[in-house]
């Protein structure tokens, strides 16, 4: 736990320290008592955030855009920081920072536009089809690492927060009716887009993904524990999509898996302000 | 409100009052005549988030399972064995130390409905729900039994025996985090060590045994309380025993460095006299274990670790400092390792090595003179303990049997060290070691004379 070994974790802890403001002036979108609130600071969220990359990167137009765009591959965990706090800022910030931060976004994306070299199809960032894709990743991602792997939750608490997040998708741009608003019509959706591919893009992507440059090896070990858990949540038609084998069974229990998150969670909470952050959330919620 | 609750108020209004009386009456003695204003002087800790805390089970796992127990216990070794340890890596492991938040009184208050079968109101004449200390794996509240005497109530978190079982069987994951922790140590054995220690700290009943072991031991000694344990209030996840005040260890901190002398002396001897008279050894010196009190009396707590000796295990230990110390006989010295383990017979090593750094531990033994143990020789002895790559290395070994006992170097040390203590710590030894019975070295030693005097039976007790 040296500092240089928890490099990676560095720019996460300061994007989270900084979403969560001392002074908000509201209780945002979703507010304390939301199932939002309860579900966004579950611990195991690392793989959930691996999960939705890997399910993100199937729309070949979706990972153009990334692809074309976005300068991720010189600062991997930097990108992965920014999407972060995105999501902690729209969370737990108060309304205005978190429609300011979709506005930035909204910004950003009327610039992300071009033609995917693989299917030859255009895209536009602004497409809401694109939009609802990858929101429609993630919160699948969230809901079926959390069923696995998170603190145990009711089914229908899980749909009440597929429910609220749909105001997540509204301020970036899909308009709220076309949007699913539980768990199991968000997978039938997911299930429906026709265009679903692994292009060499998104291969060439999820692999830096699931092995990032310039890990030492101790963390680099635990990093791949975590790495095959996340492919193993994955449906599998996306897994086959990138060609990865099932991971073993004995890989994928709760108990161990948790563990890992946990020392995790643990090494994260030691960066600076991650632990008070934290604590200002819970004091939110119990208020 | 209830008849406890009123008696509870009426005597935190009273405390100042109470406070300046039970100043006058203590004198030399450690405890307050009346265990209601003992009840009183008993202070809360301030650094408890009682705004923070756990009001169920499951937020119990979700802070302290899943490996993060385990690891925060991690965190307190490091504690002992990094005297220059980096900044950052110090910052971050004080923050862990403090960050699980109590119970809720509610919780608290379930754990006690299961263990003793009643609410704490039922159970106790007085019952104080806000915990005044936090312990590694639950908290402690004082309260006062139907029988009328103040008492501190350990109450283990629900849950956490089995989280904590089920993690330290993830060895694999441990020795990984543990190697990127701490490179250059021996992930192994830290590993080990960890995991004993927190398999005994979960299990209160076999504290109970040991604490009582200790505390009969010592009943009337001048300097050294060990609190009773109440039997018929403690349980696997319960332990009652009787409430002591005394100063912290940050408080002895700031007093003048004779009175830190002093409790060193208490402390080494405790330890000395433990090992080589009661064969046992409490295997936790850390420094929140202590209480002390004015003149070098100190008040030993919490005894979840305690390893007991038969006399076949400690003879080769005996043998060792006899022939080091004594004899300088370093042939016969290294056979003494040898024959307890510690050493792999004709390891191709010079004897002349195998003194140099066996010899280590016995630094504050070696010279018949005043010593002053200092923090960087502290860490240097425990580092040695744990370093994997050193010419002995590949030959030395830590027997089961001696596991615990080793952490005298992990903790006394450390403890002594940051007090900065002087003493001809020879001396001390002399007086106690079974071979030796020397003659008091100093006024705490003529004290404790006085008392083996009146209980002869304590010169030397065999379990």
């Amino acid at each position: 736990m040296e500092t240089a070994r928890l490099s990676p974790l560095e720019p996460l802890a300061r994007a989270y320290v900084k979403a969560v403001a001392a002074q908000p002036a509201d209780g945002g979108l979703f507010g304390p008592k939301s199932m939002v609130w309860r579900v966004n600071r579950d611990r195991s969220f690392p793989l959930a955030g691996m999960r939705s990359l890997m399910v993100q990167a199937l729309h070949p137009l979706a990972m153009a855009g990334v692809a074309q765009h976005s300068a991720w591959r010189q600062d991997p965990f930097g990108r992965l920081a920014a999407t972060s706090s995105y999501v902690l800022t729209t969370t737990y910030g108060d309304t205005a920072s978190a429609l300011a931060a979709a506005a930035w976004v909204r910004k950003v994306h009327t610039r992300v536009r071009g033609t995917d070299p693989q299917t030859g199809l255009p895209y536009s960032a602004e497409d809401p089809a694109l939009l609802l894709w990858v929101h429609a990743g993630m919160v699948d991602s969230i809901v079926e690492v959390v069923r696995r792997y998170g603190r145990p939750i009711e089914p229908a608490d899980l749909d009440r927060y597929v429910a609220e997040m749909v105001t997540f998708a509204e301020i970036i741009g899909v308009p709220r009716e076309e949007v699913p608003a539980t768990a199991d019509s968000l997978r039938a959706y997911v299930e429906s887009v026709e265009l679903r591919q692994a292009t060499p893009a998104a291969k060439e992507a999820i692999a830096i993904v699931l092995d990032p440059p310039d890990l030492d090896a101790e963390t680099r070990d635990l990093w791949h524990d975590l790495a095959q858990v996340a492919v193993g949540t994955l449906p599998d038609w996306a897994r086959e999509m990138y060609g990865y084998p099932a991971p073993p069974a004995e890989l994928m229990e709760r108990e161990p898996v948790r563990q890992l998150l946990g020392a995790l969670d643990l090494a994260f909470e030691s960066l600076p302000g991650v632990l008070e952050a934290r604590q200002r959330i819970e004091l939110r919620t119990r208020a | 409100m209830s008849a406890s609750t009123s008696a509870l108020r009426q005597s935190r209004v009273s405390r100042g009052a109470a406070l300046a009386r039970l100043a006058l009456r203590i004198g030399g003695r450690y405890v307050a005549r009346s265990p209601r204003l003992l009840f009183a002087s008993v202070e809360r800790r301030g650094e408890l988030r009682h705004d923070l805390a756990l009001r169920s089970a499951d937020e119990v796992a979700e802070e302290l399972g899943a490996m993060k127990g385990v690891l925060m216990k991690l965190g307190q070794m490091a504690s002992y064995i990094y005297e220059d340890m980096p900044a950052t890596f110090r910052a971050s492991m004080s923050r862990l130390q403090h960050r699980a938040p109590p119970m809720t009184g509610a919780l608290a208050a379930s754990v006690i409905v299961e263990e003793l079968g009643g609410t704490p109101a039922e159970v106790f004449a007085e019952w104080d729900p806000l915990p005044f200390a936090a312990a590694s794996i639950g908290q402690v509240h004082r309260a006062i039994t139907r029988d009328g005497r103040a008492v501190a109530v350990k109450v283990q978190y629900p849950g956490i025996a089995r989280s904590i079982t089920s993690d330290l069987r993830n060895v694999g994951l441990l020795r990984r985090i543990v190697g990127a922790a701490f490179p250059g140590l021996d992930t192994r054995s830290l590993v080990d060590e960890l995991g004993d220690r927190l398999q005994e700290e979960v299990d209160y009943v076999r504290e109970a045994e040991s604490q009582e072991l200790f505390a009969g031991y010592y009943d009337g000694h001048p300097y050294i309380r060990v609190p009773h344990v109440i039997p018929e209030l403690s349980t696997e996840r319960v332990l009652t025993s009787e409430l002591v005040s005394g100063a912290t260890f940050d408080e002895l901190l700031t007093w003048d460095q004779r009175e830190k002398d002093l409790a060193a002396e208490t402390i080494h001897r405790f330890v000395f006299r433990s090992l080589y008279r009661l064969h046992a050894f409490n295997g936790d010196p850390h420094p929140g274990n202590y209480l002390f009190h004015r003149g070098g009396r100190v008040s030993f707590l919490d005894f979840g670790l305690t390893k007991l000796f038969t006399d076949d295990d400690l003879a080769p230990l005996v043998d060792a400092v006899r022939f080091l110390v004594f004899e300088k006989d370093y042939e016969a010295f290294r056979a003494a390792l040898e024959r307890a383990g510690f050493l792999k017979p004709g390891a191709p090593v010079p004897t002349e090595t195998v003194v140099d750094r066996f010899g280590q531990f016995y630094g504050t033994v070696l010279q018949d003179a005043p010593m002053t143990i200092t923090p960087s020789y502290a860490s240097a002895i425990v580092r040695r303990f744990f370093d994997a790559r050193g010419p002995l290395a590949p030959y030395s070994d830590v027997p089961r049997a001696y596991v615990v006992m080793q952490r005298i170097n992990l903790g006394l040390y450390a403890v002594l060290g940051s007090l900065h203590a002087t003493a001809n710590w020879r001396r001390i030894a002399e007086e106690i070691w079974p071979f030796r019975n020397g003659p008091p070295s100093t006024p705490i030693g003529e004290a404790e004379a006085e008392w083996l005097r009146t209980n002869p039976q304590k010169v030397l007790r065999i379990n």
